[in-house]
């Protein structure tokens, strides 16, 4: 099923400036592999070299703030919307 | 001849366009939301900079006329399974939201330095290792030799982590490299990086030294300097001996009580055979002494002196290790940034510096290109 993705302003360098893309898959961790699989240099910015999602990522669905070890089990239906931001941290 | 500079910062990187006198500067600001740790040029003229990101990890950009840059697609990055140094990821917050620490992985979280010889583009990394690029950064892989050093548990983080942060190469020998790793010292290959050896005869300590730069001309590589830890040393034998030279230098008390003359970057302008650091009041404090910002020089690879005319003696900001670049221009330019975002900049070596720019992020690096 397809999702649009919301892009955070820095990795829009790496869709061409795209602010939303789609995605297919029924969770959250499904979705972030279809979108590093459909645009590959987003994928070293959501995944590390161990397999893992990066671990400051956060994902918005439906208001709630979701965490990277929740993606696997979290489900996301058709024309959902997924905001993917991060932990708030720095200066 | 003109000049451009990339000066990486937290936030993004600067570029200045001189003219042709060095003396007017243009600048623009791109790259934003990445801190801009690194940048080389390859021998066809093509840019690489160095990005990384406390969330989104690092990655490489290329680009041909400084002005439109590509993400390449691959990157230096560890294998799956790679285990990583535990002092490492808590140093540079490699644990998930539950405080594990990724169950010991190894990761890349920064590229400290690019380095083009031999047709090979080379990226030094955090945590500490080297990768190399046979086809101008579209794939990577990690020199093996070096990443799996026989001494690599002894490997301990300094302040800012565990990071091979200097590359340098022999121009008339390509087996020839050497790599310097906070706090791990520095390392020679002469069979293509298959071995590694630890070239650290005469700086204070067993194992673990903490090299914090180190310059050389690559066409009379036996010749190199290096601002350690504990220290500025030479090397007339490609560093398998080392020599304190601090005649002239400012020397502070370190937190063991070592006295010495402590900073971070080194650089030689080739033709004069001039070497430039910027000292700092010791590891306590780094910062410049009494507030001013100071270069020295020396001429002769002994005796050192300062080089203030038009820095500021108000002055409360470090140079970090990779933020001073010479242009190999002649008269030589070299060029630095600060922790509080200046720029200085000389066309003669040092007798004067001028402020090229002000209020920049957290500068980390500087490169000088001839344009």
């Amino acid at each position: 099923m397809t999702v649009r993705v919301c892009i955070p302003r820095v990795l829009r360098r790496m869709t061409g400036g795209k602010r939303a893309l789609e995605a297919e898959g029924t969770t959250l961790r499904e979705v972030l592999l279809d979108l590093a699989r459909e645009n590959p240099p987003l994928a070293l910015h959501l995944f590390d070299e161990q397999g893992g999602v990066r671990r400051h990522i956060v994902c918005i669905h439906s208001s709630t703030a979701i965490r990277p070890g929740e993606f696997a089990a979290h489900r996301v239906g058709p024309g959902d919307e997924v905001i993917i931001t991060n932990a708030l941290a720095g200066g | 001849m003109a000049v451009a500079l990339i000066v990486g910062t937290k936030k993004g990187a600067s570029i200045f366009v001189s003219d042709e006198d060095r003396r007017k500067w243009t600048q623009r600001f791109s790259l934003q939301g990445w801190s801009v740790t690194a940048s080389t040029r390859d021998e066809s003229g093509r840019f690489y900079a160095a990005i990384s990101n406390p969330v989104y990890g690092a990655a490489v950009m290329a680009g041909d006329d400084l002005e439109e840059w590509r993400q390449l697609e691959a990157a230096p990055r560890y294998k799956p399974g790679d285990r990583g140094n535990p002092e490492h990821n808590r140093i540079a917050g490699a644990a998930d939201f539950s405080g594990r620490y990724k169950d010991g992985g190894r990761f890349v979280d920064q590229i400290w330095t690019l380095h083009c010889t031999h047709g090979v583009l080379y990226a030094g990394v955090s945590e500490a290792g080297l990768f190399a690029s046979r086809d101008r950064g579209e794939s990577w892989e990690g020199v093996e030799g070096f990443n799996e050093h026989p001494s690599r548990a002894n490997w301990v983080p300094g302040f800012g982590g565990l990071g091979a942060h200097t590359i340098l190469s022999d121009a008339r020998n390509p087996d020839r490299m050497w790599v310097g790793v906070s706090a791990a010292g520095f390392f020679r290959t002469d069979d293509g990086g298959k071995t590694w050896h630890p070239k650290n005869d005469g700086v204070p300590g067993e194992t673990g030294q903490c090299v914090h730069h180190v310059a050389h001309d690559p066409s009379n590589a036996k010749v190199l300097y290096r601002q350690e830890h504990r220290g500025v040393y030479r090397s007339d034998d490609a560093g398998d001996t080392w020599r304190v030279i601090e005649d002239g230098l400012p020397v502070s008390e370190l937190s063991d009580g070592h006295r010495c003359s402590f900073g971070f970057p080194i650089v030689l302008d080739r033709e004069s055979r001039s070497a430039f650091v910027a000292p700092l009041d010791g590891d306590n404090f780094r910062m410049p002494r009494n507030g001013q910002l100071a270069v020295y020089r020396t001429t002769d690879g002994l005796r050192w002196e300062a080089r203030t005319n038009g820095l500021p003696a108000n002055s409360y900001a470090g140079v970090l290790r990779g933020a001073m670049a010479a242009d190999q221009l002649s008269p030589g330019g070299v060029y630095f940034g600060t922790s509080s975002g200046a720029v200085y900049a000389t066309n003669d070596l040092g007798e004067s510096w001028h402020e090229i720019a002000s209020g920049l992020p957290r500068i980390l690096s500087v490169e000088a290109y001839i344009t």
